[in-house]
Order: structure tokens, then sequence, then C-alpha cells
């Protein structure tokens, strides 16, 4: 029992140092961060490629210009966001190994569809 | 679209369709009736209509990361209450709630919260998906199947949990609501780290070659123990303190509760 | 039960259409897959029979293909050495995809396209052929929704049809529970066994045999305590007229006389209480209710049994109001003479007995206080056995009794679902015997 709370301590500790470290990168990678855009026109990703480097952490930046709403969708990037129709979302992907990254709109997921190249 | 609108379905259904049936699992052995299951749906319904219908001013908020910050909010507030429920279920073991309303309030909250915001998506993609005309028969009825299958699965989990004997269908109910609010905090972290609000990793390892979050299988473990198949070190070792800080307040609590049904009875 | 069947089989069934979905997807994408390849081909082979360079020809080919629309499936491009030989007139002058062999996925105008390349070595050439996403998937599934869509239209009726069978086929467990539950405790008589499935009718015949056994050993039971009852009271009514004919020869004061005469008239009590006790018992009693005024069954019997207090020169007093009890005459007068007797025999000579009716919309009370001693409160549990007497046999008021006065109240008050109260006294030390009768409740 006490092991269990013992531990449980340490990882509080370890949380709040997390919290503070992601704070100070906010601060100091922000600038530094690539920003990347991607459109969404009649359900389609445009561009539907995009490369970025390896080991980057990339700032993208997707406006739905559709009426309907959409969402931006990864497995393999692991993420997942819906972009309401007429407005933008922020999805911060990477840092990642070298290799090829397909996402995918949910909503519409014949026609909307893109892969992140990581070279 | 069939395919794309049962996924979507079914894994926000089944999310909330596994807390609910582990819910009233255990609200069956605490006696406390069945009211509060309509309280739920009805504000998990309300809920969902107007997260939904925000949504779009939420996104904007934080330089357009208010989505993820409001979600993994929301994810780790049940969290929190899910802590203060098994807490509660576990000092009060046997007895019967029926009189403590607050339990009751706790169990609402739990589940109208989940169902906000599970219903909110799809609410949204019903919306979006159905204003092209030759979506609709295809979209309408991967909705139903995914729903059912969902639903299907939770009643049958639940029917699991209240055949058995008392003391393993707390036991495994508290177990299997840990691994739930363990992925809840994982499903947090990696929202958190998707708004650059936690520091971003190269992923740890990858098992999507073993079990892909694409396959139906993928989708229960993702939604029953918080499955991912490309963690961070970050969201890892989240899960596991997401893991162990209910493991901790359970043992805590039980031999504060031992303690005092012994003073009780020598009283 | 039906939930569980129902979830299972939905659960199945949806799997498996999503499963034959997907296959049948991915068959559709095949044959248009191998259609593209077939059109390229096609285009290859006609470009590779005819000379590449005759102007004339191809510009027929293009006129007539400009007759395509935007909102056609098909477009192509044909190229040789970086020049655009032919095109689907919507296309642009730009390659739609790379050159490169095989399958691969594009945004062209606006549309997702599915493009196939092909090289042709011997002249050359480079032919893409586009299929558009969007609208191929919609003409699949399409055609596949047909066969899906039945599948989910009968998921509900064959829950429904579950859900009869299994009510259908469980209706006569539930018809035997029911026809169970519904037996009065004194019926004993057989279930029908007419019309049960096999797997009931053992049982059925089974409940029947421990019904009759019951039966008979209840009226053994029965029939033996009243006719032992019954029979006794003839002999001791013979005795009784023989002790008054033997009390002309026998000096009054004769002492082991007058102990034998007290014998007697406490074995015919005891007969006489036995007797009751077997009247009154739920098995034996057929309940035949009637409006009862408790008030002005306890002024009767008050004065019908005035006798006995004025013995012992005890004051009774009855108060309260009129008040209604659905009932048995016959047991409640039984219920109140046996409550006054007793109030009388533990109350000294001198002491006073109060009896009180009152009644409200929910219930009616009756209550009867003496002024005896009383009984401490760790025995009011006991009071009510069969043959208790408190103290042991001998009393302290010296007075006889069998023991069964209240053994017979309590299974009066039973039977009309009264609740007995035992208390103290308002005003003395003795015993407050109050009988609670409920008005809804009432059967």
């Amino acid at each position: 029992m006490s092991y269990i709370s013992h531990y449980s301590c340490s990882k509080k500790a370890f949380i709040s140092i997390c919290c503070l470290l992601s704070l100070s990168f906010m601060t100091r990678v922000y600038s530094a961060t690539p920003i990347i855009n991607i459109d969404i026109r009649n359900h389609l990703f445009i561009p539907s490629e995009i490369t970025i480097p390896e080991n980057t952490k990339v700032k993208l930046i997707i406006h739905n210009y559709d009426e309907e709403d959409e969402e931006f969708e990864s497995y393999e990037l692991n993420r997942e966001k819906v972009i309401i129709g007429k407005r933008k979302g922020t999805i911060f992907i990477g840092p990642l190994p070298a290799g090829e990254y397909p996402f995918f709109g949910e909503f519409f997921p014949k026609t909307a569809q893109g892969k992140v190249i990581v070279e | 679209m069939l395919l794309s609108s049962v996924i979507i379905i079914l894994r926000e259904v089944l999310e909330a369709a596994l807390l609910f049936s582990i819910l009233i699992a255990l609200a069956k052995h605490s006696a406390v009736g069945n009211h509060w299951i309509l309280w739920s749906l009805a504000l998990g319904l309300v809920g969902a209509i107007i997260y939904g219908m925000n949504l779009s001013n939420i996104s904007e908020w934080f330089d357009g990361v208010g989505q993820e910050v409001a979600n993994a909010f929301i994810q780790l507030f049940i969290y929190a209450v899910l802590v203060i429920y098994m807490g509660v279920q576990v000092y009060f073991k046997d007895q019967a709630m029926t009189s403590k309303y607050w339990f009751l309030v706790l169990m609402i909250v739990i589940t109208s919260l989940a169902m906000t915001r599970e219903g909110a998506e799809i609410l949204l993609y019903f919306f979006s998906a159905t204003r092209r005309e030759n979506h609709y028969v295809s979209v309408l009825i991967g909705m139903i199947i995914g729903a059912s299958i969902g639903i299907s699965v939770g009643f049958l989990f639940y029917y699991l949990l209240v055949n058995l004997r008392s003391l393993w269908a707390l036991r495994i109910g508290l177990a299997l609501l840990i691994l739930v609010s363990a992925g809840m905090v994982s499903q947090a972290s990696l929202l958190l780290i998707q708004a650059d609000w936690l520091p971003a990793q190269m992923p740890l390892w990858d098992t999507s070659t073993f079990l892909s979050e694409k396959t139906a299988m993928g989708q229960l473990m993702y939604a029953l123990i918080g499955y991912e198949a490309t963690p961070t070190a970050i969201q890892a070792s989240l899960y596991l303190f997401g893991l162990l800080f209910p493991v901790g307040i359970i043992a805590l609590v039980n031999s504060k509760s031992i303690a005092y049904n012994k003073i009780a009875e020598t009283k | 039960m039906t939930l569980v069947i129902l979830s299972s089989l939905t659960l199945m069934i949806f799997l498996s259409a999503l499963n034959g979905y997907r296959d049948s997807m991915a068959k559709a994408e095949q044959l248009f897959d191998s259609e593209l390849i077939d059109k390229a081909r096609l285009l290859s082979l006609s470009f590779s029979t005819q000379t590449i360079n005759t102007q004339s020809n191809q510009s027929l080919v293009q006129h007539k293909i400009s007759a395509i629309t935007e909102n056609d499936v098909f477009a192509f491009q044909v190229w040789h050495k970086n020049t655009l030989l032919l095109k689907s007139a919507f296309l642009p002058d730009t390659a739609i995809a790379n050159f490169k062999t095989g399958f691969q996925d594009n945004n062209v105008l606006h549309r997702r396209w599915r493009i196939y390349g092909l090289y042709n070595k011997t002249n050359n050439l480079w032919i893409l052929t586009a299929e558009r996403m969007d609208l191929r998937y919609i003409l699949a599934e399409n055609i596949i929704m047909g066969t899906i869509l039945p599948v989910v239209i009968m998921v509900p009726i064959l829950g429904l049809m579950i859900w009869i069978i299994v009510s259908y086929g469980l209706l006569p467990l539930r018809k035997l529970s029911s026809a169970l539950s519904d037996k009065r405790a004194d019926d004993l008589s057989s279930l029908a066994v007419e019309k049960q499935p096999i797997e009931l009718t053992q049982v059925v015949i089974s409940i029947n045999d421990l019904f009759r056994r019951l039966k008979v050993s209840f009226l053994r039971e029965k029939r033996f305590a009243s006719d032992a009852a019954h029979e006794l009271r003839t002999p001791i009514s013979a005795i009784k007229i023989h002790l008054h004919n033997l009390s002309k020869v026998i000096a009054e004061d004769d002492q082991s006389f007058s102990q034998l005469k007290q014998a007697v008239d406490r074995m015919g009590h005891l007969i006489e209480q036995i007797l009751n006790l077997n009247r009154t018992s739920p098995e034996q009693y057929s309940k035949k209710f009637t409006t009862i005024d408790v008030y002005e069954l306890a002024q009767n019997i008050v004065v019908r049994e005035y006798a006995q207090f004025d013995i012992k020169n005890q004051q009774i007093a009855l108060e309260g109001e009129h008040a209604i009890v659905q009932g048995d005459v016959f047991s409640l007068d039984i219920l109140l003479h046996n409550l006054l007797s007793n109030a009388s025999k533990y109350t000294p000579e001198g002491g006073s007995i109060m009896v009180t009716v009152s009644g409200n919309k929910t219930q009616t009370q009756l209550q009867v206080q003496d002024s005896g001693p009383g009984v401490p409160e760790e025995k009011y549990e006991r009071l009510f056995d069969r043959f208790y007497r408190l103290g042991g046999d001998r009393h302290a008021s010296g007075t006889t009794g069998c023991g069964l006065g209240l053994a017979i109240v309590k299974q009066i008050a039973d039977l009309h679902h009264a609740e007995i109260v035992l208390a103290k006294a308002d005003n003395s030390s003795g015993l407050c015997v109050r009988i609670i009768f409920p008005k809804e409740k009432l059967i």
C-alpha cells in the first residue's frame, strides 16, 4: 500500500515536470515550428501530399472551405480532429521517423485523402 | 460511406456503451434503481447538441486548438469523477446506496459527460454527411449498424457482469473501469500533445502491425483499455499514472473501510 | 433473455453483413480497376495499329471525345514523349498523374481520380486512364446496398420474431408459476396437466403428487385435533352432570370435591380453546368477511360478560367511537372475549379494565388495558406462544388458564392482517393490548 501511494506521488511530480517542460517548449519552439497550410475544397485535401523533414514538429493549419464539416483523421499519425465547415483548425504533428503517413477526411473518406511524407 | 459511418458511430457509441454497461452493472449491486439512466441519456443528449452546436466557436479558442483542449479537459474531468466514484463504491462495498443522491449524481455526471463528447461528434457527422442527397441511405444504414453493434456489445458486457457473483462483478467491474479511465487519461494526453500543450516526442514503439487501430478489435481495445499503437513517452507514462492512481485510491479506501468496519463491529 | 439472444444475433448479423460489404466493395473496386486496365490497353492497341502521326485521325477522335461531359466517370490522356496526343476534352493539358505503371490516386479538377498508367514500349506511349472515385464508389455502393438493406430491415423483424417465440415458448412456465402463486394457502387441489410441454408435464405431475400427499396429511392432522377436541366434549359434559349430581350428596366444603370440580372446569375450558384455535386457523378458515362495528361488538360482549367482572368487583369501562372493520364476527367475538377474560383474570379484585375503540381513515384501533401487575417487556414476544403462561403453570394471580388465549388472539389478528402491539397501560402498571386493523390493505 505505502509502495503504491509513494509511487503515485513520484508520478505526480513527474507530471508536473512534464507540464513545466511543455510550457517551456511552447515558448521556445513555437516560433521555430514550420507551418503548413492545407485546404479542404470539395472534400479534397489540397495539396494532398505534403513533405516534412524528419524529427521535426510541424504545425498543420487546415482550412475547410466546404459547407460540410470534415474530420482530419490518421491512424498512422495518431491524430483526429473535427474541422468545422468554413473554419480552420490547427494540428501539430511530429516529430516523426521517415516514412509515409496517410491521412484522410473521415466524413468523406473516398475523396478526402492525402499523405504526409517524412524525409 | 457505409463503412466509414459504421466506424465513426461504432467508435463513439462503443466508448459510451462500455462505460454505461459497467456503471449500470455496478449500480445493480448498489441497488440504486435505474432512474438515473434516463437522466443521463437526456442530459447527455442535450449536452451533445449544445456542445456540437458550439464546437465551431470552441475550436477557435487557444489559437485553433480549443477543440482538443476542451475535449481533453472533459476527459480529465470524467476521469476525476470516475476515481471518486470508484473510491465511494469500494468504501460502501455491499451497502445499498438508495438514499445517497450524490452517488447517483456522480454516475449521471460521468455518463452524461461521456455522452456529450461522443454524441457531439456523431451529430456533426450526421449533419455533414447527409447534406448530400446521394449519401443519405448508406450513411443512415451505416449509423444504424454501427450503433447496433456498439449497443449490443455494451449489453452483452452488462449481461456478463450482472451474471457474475457479486464479489467478482465488483472486482471485474472496477478493473474494467480503471482500464477505461486510464484510457481516458491517455486520450486526453494525446489531445494535449496534438494541441502542443504537452511536448511532442518520437513514438516509443509501433505495434500497428500486431494490432492496428483500424481493425474492429483495435477499436474495441481502444475503447476498453485505451489502446494506442504508437504512444509517446509522455502518453505512456500518463497512462500508467492513470492506471495506478485509482488503484492506489482503491487500496487506500479499502483499508480505511475495513478499519471502519472493524471499529463498527467492536462497538 | 430475449435481449441477450437479440444482441448476440444483431452483433453477428451486422458484423457478417459488414464483412460481406467490405468484400463486395473490394470486388467492385477490382472490377472497376480491371476495366480501367482494359480501357488503357484498348487505347494502346488502337494507337499501335494506326500511325501515330496521322493528324486527321487524331483530330477526328478528339472531336468525338469532346462530347464527354464533366460529369462523366471516365477520362484519359495519351502521351508520346511528353507531348499530349489525345485527351478527354475537359482534362487539362498537363499530365494528370506521374508517368508510372500501375494505379495511383490523384486530385484533378477538384475531383479525386483513380488513375491507371500504361506504358506502350513499341510506340513509346504513356496511356493514363482515369475514373472518378466518388462516382464509381457511389455506383458500387448502390449495387451492394441492395444486399445490405434487407439485412438491416430483417434484424428488427427477427427481433420481434425471437421475442414472440421466446415468450410463447415460456408461456406454459409463466402460466404454471402464476397458477402456483395464485393458489390460496388452503388450496391444495391439483393443477391442470393439459397442454403442457413434455418438459413441464413431469414437473406438474410431481407438484400434484406433492399436493396430494400434503392434503392427505393436512386433513389427517386437522381431523385429529378437531375430532379429539370434539369427542372429549361429550364425556366432559357427562362428567359435569355427574359432578352436579354428586354435589347434592357430598358436603359443599369437601376439599377434594371442589378441586375435582375446578380441574374438570379447566379441562372443559382447554378443550373449548383448542376447538377455537382450530376453527380460526388460516388453513381451516374460509374468509367470509362482513362489515363490523367494533364498538358495537365490544359493547355486546362487555354486557354479556359483565357477570365475570362483577364477581371480582372489577370496574369495566368502554370508551371511544363507532369504528368499522372488515372481518368475521365469530372470530372477532372470540378475540374480544379472550382479551377481556385475560384482563379480568390478571387484574386483582377491585381493579379496573378499560376498553377503547378508535378509528381514522387508515386504521381502526381496539385497545384493552388492565390494572394488573403487567408483563415485563422482555416477555412480550413469548406471550403469543401456545401453552405459554407467565411465571409457569401457577400464575401469581392464582387463576387457572391453559395459555392458549393470546395465541388465539394472535391467530385471529393475523387472519385480519391486524397488528398487535403490547405496551404498559397508561395509568397503571397493567398491560395494554392494542390491536390495529388496517383499512385499505384488507383482501
